[in-house]
């Protein structure tokens, strides 16, 4: 495939090549960044205008649009507390606070840096190591699944601000509200209540909406709002000095691992991996303590993470021809129509259309940071209308955005309910960020339990006597699960 | 100002909408919607015939999509529209013939006023390439001498994957003898037929073609032009009805649609079909063309509602 | 200082009452399926036995501890807007994007404090407008319309 590369970098180069490059991503930045609209829709857009491109612009458009939304997604998330997609729910914990302490443009800069960093490596990885990566990700049945979704949820407890208790139930309600509809192995409707539009469950996206975005509203409506005409503090994007990283890169190798490793595994994707490393990394940290309060190793771990799960999903997608993830889909589904079939011959049939969509996944990575940093400045003033005008905005981009991912006006019920309860809730302290992992994982977490019991006729303890990687998994769990309990009961004893 | 605006704009549109609403017909665009997310097969389908399809209505025609549900939702919400002819919904045979049979959605068979079926791909029942079976015969004695030890996966339950699979081992009596895994979509339960998670599938012939897959039969009333030596499901043993499975889709309306608005319809869907772009689009993305026009679709659709509930039977749903 | 403690305790109440319904309404539907575990309510049931678990020690913290929350600053104003905002979620199905959304914003301002009708009123016939504009009318993926015109 690297003998391909120089076809391939003439492609990019061409006009329509630059073109889709630039736009594409200013486009997906953009999106990404209006509280409500996140990935799906951004994709949306851009679809009818692949159909008519040649191959490899056609991808790469839809790359550059996905890219640049996740990472306006966490702008939005940052500056106004409003994460438009899942992924960007555990930047939230960290960048927000610390927008709120003034430094918005430093929490942009960490994040900015993180999803370079993520995104880049990625791609490099997705160069050179795909095949191997690809028989990794074969490792990985429903068995071993599970046990990588359980250790998934075990970042519930380190996500739970406040009151580990409430974090749980949030949890427990997250989980709960994603059995809603179909089961998975039966078919047969649970919790509908003889309505039709509950048959395809609650919307993921309009709850987290509803939760973050729609609740905040309320918040801010509840609490008095004269004295504020501007939201945050905010000039531009402000890069990180070399002195600040100190003591970080480790967190920041870590997080890049854990985003390029789960994007590989299909069917768990960005948001999975932006908690699992904000977890890890609270775990890890040498600034554990500071997370949840504005600490930027908050912000790295679940930017790098959630940038570099594009590289790692398109691993499966182009070596074995397994969407990793929604986009990943969407993008195979367009080579299809362009006469191209995905499998494990992909590569080898098509080296320079392959070479030409990964070196455009690395430019595009290399393309955020530029123009990230433009378009904050750009967009800055726009934070300084008064907060009414934003928050009236706020809800009306929100149904715009929800209306568009399922195009079900049922959603936007959803979104309003979940608005409602999601207020209710936060003003108790009960933290939302575990109900949207609770959502994010609980189908893959029943889906895969129940079909490993399928496998092993009904035994659990099967699931971890032959399956060596789900035992690492399902005691890393524990591991992570009793330890800050075991730190917490030291400490009180030592006190 | 802006009021007196809107109510004379609203006026003027009764006023049209009652007096020639088949004459003028399209008189405003017309929504094609695919019942799955933007991207998916369906949704590039739709879009790849749109164009063609306006061009011969004589009007605008953009997709929607309303996705959930494997189709249900779209299908539920268009079911109580007034049958104006503005909106038609692409639905496959899954969403029109079999989930109304498993599920409680307000529609069924009569609910929809059929305009042309544009598609249809017959199924494949496949193996992996390096799986010792090379016929159904090796199957069924492997199956017979170890029951409960083979696995057939699905892209979920009640969808066409997990049918052909039931037709083809239900037709060979051995339906018991294996375990279903049901995933979600076909691209998982396809990395664990390549992992040797589960060891039969059956899907499309451009699905099979994303891996290393080998076929064992084919739901088609002939052998494939691509797969000479792969039998028919008849010819290894397979009874009516569950010997031919199509994956069919075409264009639906409300019930009730008046029959000048859907000669209309149907004429335009036969001129896009026939249109040498999307022709080449078909080619291109491996579509098999199955032009039906309106009086044929519509037996032919409740031909399969029928046929299909048998299948349901044999699967348990 | 009555009246927070009371909603603390009625919203904890509310999650475990909820919890306890759809728990009793596993029991409600019979399903076909042979074995326990896949019974489709094998799963949500574990899940909302932690639920409760989980509801009945939160509601215990909540009548033991003494916590405060935030004060609502003006209860007109939250009731307002979260009123407006349930209302408008639910009538855009119906009545289209661009009518309830300029009704929306027409209520929504005034309630967060800006009252002046020539910033009210050119915002909230222009966002809904542009919206409209560029979804309905030139990428070709429509925002629902109104019951008076497929224009908007």
């Amino acid at each position: 495939m690297l003998s391909a590369l120089p076809d391939a970098i003439a492609i990019l180069l061409s006009f329509e090549g630059l073109l889709v490059l630039v736009l594409g991503t200013v486009l997906g930045i953009v999106l990404g960044a209006m509280p409500g609209i996140g990935s799906t829709v951004a994709v949306a857009i851009v679809l009818p205008f692949t159909l008519t491109m040649s191959q490899a612009p056609a991808i790469i458009l839809l790359l550059a649009v996905y890219a640049g939304s996740v990472y306006g997604g966490s702008i939005a998330a940052i500056l106004i507390n409003t994460p438009g997609t899942p992924q960007s729910a555990a930047t939230c914990l960290d960048g927000y606070p610390m927008a709120q302490r003034g430094d918005a443009g430093l929490a942009l800069g960490w994040a900015t840096v993180a999803s370079v960093v993520g995104g880049l490596v990625s791609a490099v990885v997705l160069i050179f190591a795909a095949p191997q990566l690809a028989a990794f990700a074969l490792q990985f049945g429903p068995i071993e699944t599970f046990a990588l979704i359980l250790l998934g949820m075990t970042c519930i407890v380190s996500v739970s601000t406040g009151s580990v208790v409430k974090g749980l139930m949030a949890g427990m309600i997250g989980i709960f509200l994603s059995t809603v509809g179909g089961d998975p192995i039966l078919g047969e409707m649970r919790f509908t209540f003889g309505n039709w539009q509950l048959f395809a469950g609650f919307n993921l996206l309009a709850v987290v909406i509803g939760v973050f975005a729609l609740s905040e509203v309320f918040i801010r409506a509840s609490a008095s709002v004269n004295k504020v005409s501007e939201l945050v503090a905010f000039n531009g994007v402000v890069l990180p000095s070399w002195q600040m990283w100190k003591g970080r890169f480790g967190n920041l190798a870590k997080s890049v691992a854990i985003g390029n490793v789960i994007g590989v595994l299909p069917g768990t994707g960005a948001a999975t991996a932006a908690f699992i490393s904000y977890a890890e990394g609270r775990r890890s940290s040498p600034n554990r303590d500071g997370f949840g309060k504005g600490e930027p190793d908050g912000i790295v771990s679940s930017e790098a993470a959630n940038n570099a799960v594009t590289g790692g999903a398109l691993v499966p997608t182009m070596a074995l021809g397994i969407p990793g993830d929604a986009i990943t889909a969407v993008m195979l589904a367009t080579l299809t129509l362009h006469g191209i079939t995905p499998g494990p011959r992909l590569v080898d049939d098509n080296p320079t259309l392959i070479a030409a969509i990964f070196a455009g996944f690395f430019v595009i990575n290399l393309l955020l940071l530029p123009l990230g940093m433009l378009l904050s400045r750009v967009a800055a003033p726009i934070l300084r209308v008064r907060e009414a005008f934003m928050m009236t905005a706020i809800v009306i981009l929100c149904a715009v955005g929800i209306y568009f991912v399922r195009g079900n006006p049922f959603d936007l019920l959803v979104m309003g309910g979940a608005g409602f309860v999601g207020f209710l809730l936060r003003r108790q302290g009960v933290p939302m960020a575990p109900l949207v992992i609770g959502m994010v994982l609980g189908p893959t977490l029943e889906l895969t339990l129940r079909q490993g019991l399928i496998l092993t006729d009904g035994s659990f303890v099967a699931f971890f006597t032959g399956h060596p990687i789900a035992l690492v998994l399902a005691i890393a769990a524990v591991l992570a699960l009793s330890l800050p309990l075991l730190r917490a009961l030291l400490a009180r004893r030592a006190s | 100002m802006k009021l007196t605006t809107v109510f004379s704009t609203a006026i003027a549109a009764a006023i049209s909408a009652s007096a020639a609403l088949a004459d003028g017909f399209p008189e405003r665009p017309i929504n094609l919607i695919a019942p799955f997310n933007a991207g998916g097969g369906t949704d590039l389908l739709l879009r790849g015939l749109a164009p063609h399809f306006a061009e011969a209505i004589g009007a605008n025609a953009f997709v929607s999509n309303m996705a959930g549900g494997s189709g249900t939702v779209a299908a539920s919400a268009l079911q109580g529209q007034r049958p104006d002819g503005y909106q038609l919904a692409y639905m496959s045979i899954t969403v029109s013939t079999i989930q109304p049979q498993i599920k409680d959605v307000p529609y069924g068979l009569d609910s929809w006023t059929p305009i042309c079926s544009v598609a249809a791909s017959p199924t494949l029942l496949f193996v992996s390439n390096d799986s010792p079976f090379q016929t159904a015969e090796d199957v069924v004695a492997a199956v017979k001498a170890e029951p409960g030890k083979y696995v057939y996966g699905s892209s979920g339950p009640g969808a066409m994957t997990h049918l052909t699979t039931v037709a083809a081992f239900a037709g060979l009596g051995i339906l018991d003898d294996l375990k279903h895994l049901p995933f979600q979509g076909s691209g998982p339960a396809i990395k664990e037929l390549t992992a040797g998670n589960i060891q039969f599938f059956g899907d499309t012939e451009v699905l099979m073609q994303r891996g290393d897959f080998r076929p064992l039969m084919v739901f088609n009333s002939q052998r494939l032009e691509n797969y000479p030596d792969v039998p028919t499901a008849t010819e290894v043993g397979i009874e009516a009805p569950l010997n031919e499975l199509y994956l069919w889709g075409g264009l639906f309306a409300p019930a009730g649609l008046e029959p000048e608005v859907t000669a209309k319809l149907e004429a335009a869907c036969e001129t896009a079909v026939a249109s040498e772009g999307f022709q080449t689009f078909a080619e291109n993305s491996g579509t098999v063309i199955n032009y039906r026009g309106a009086e044929e679709f519509d037996a032919f659709y409740r031909a399969q509602y029928e046929s299909n509930g048998a299948l349901i039977e044999a699967a348990g749903l | 200082m009555q009246r927070l403690a009371n909603e603390r305790v009625i919203v904890q109440l509310g999650l475990l009452i909820v919890a306890v319904a759809l728990y009793a309404s596993t029991f409600q539907q019979s399903f076909s399926a042979s074995d326990l575990a896949q019974s489709p309510m094998f799963f949500p049931r574990i899940i909302l036995t932690l639920w409760i678990g989980l509801a009945v020690i939160a509601l215990v913290q909540t009548i033991r501890a003494d916590e405060t929350q935030p004060v609502i600053a003006s209860w007109p104003r939250i009731a307002i807007v979260i009123v407006a905002a349930l209302i408008y979620c639910n009538i855009i199905a119906s009545e289209g994007f661009f009518l309830p959304s300029v009704v929306f914003a027409l209520v929504c301002l005034p309630a967060f404090g800006i009252r002046n009708p020539l910033l009210v009123v050119p915002f909230a016939i222009l966002v809904p407008g542009a919206l409209v504009l560029l979804f309905n009318h030139t990428l070709g993926m429509p925002l629902p319309t109104s019951r008076f015109t497929y224009l908007f």
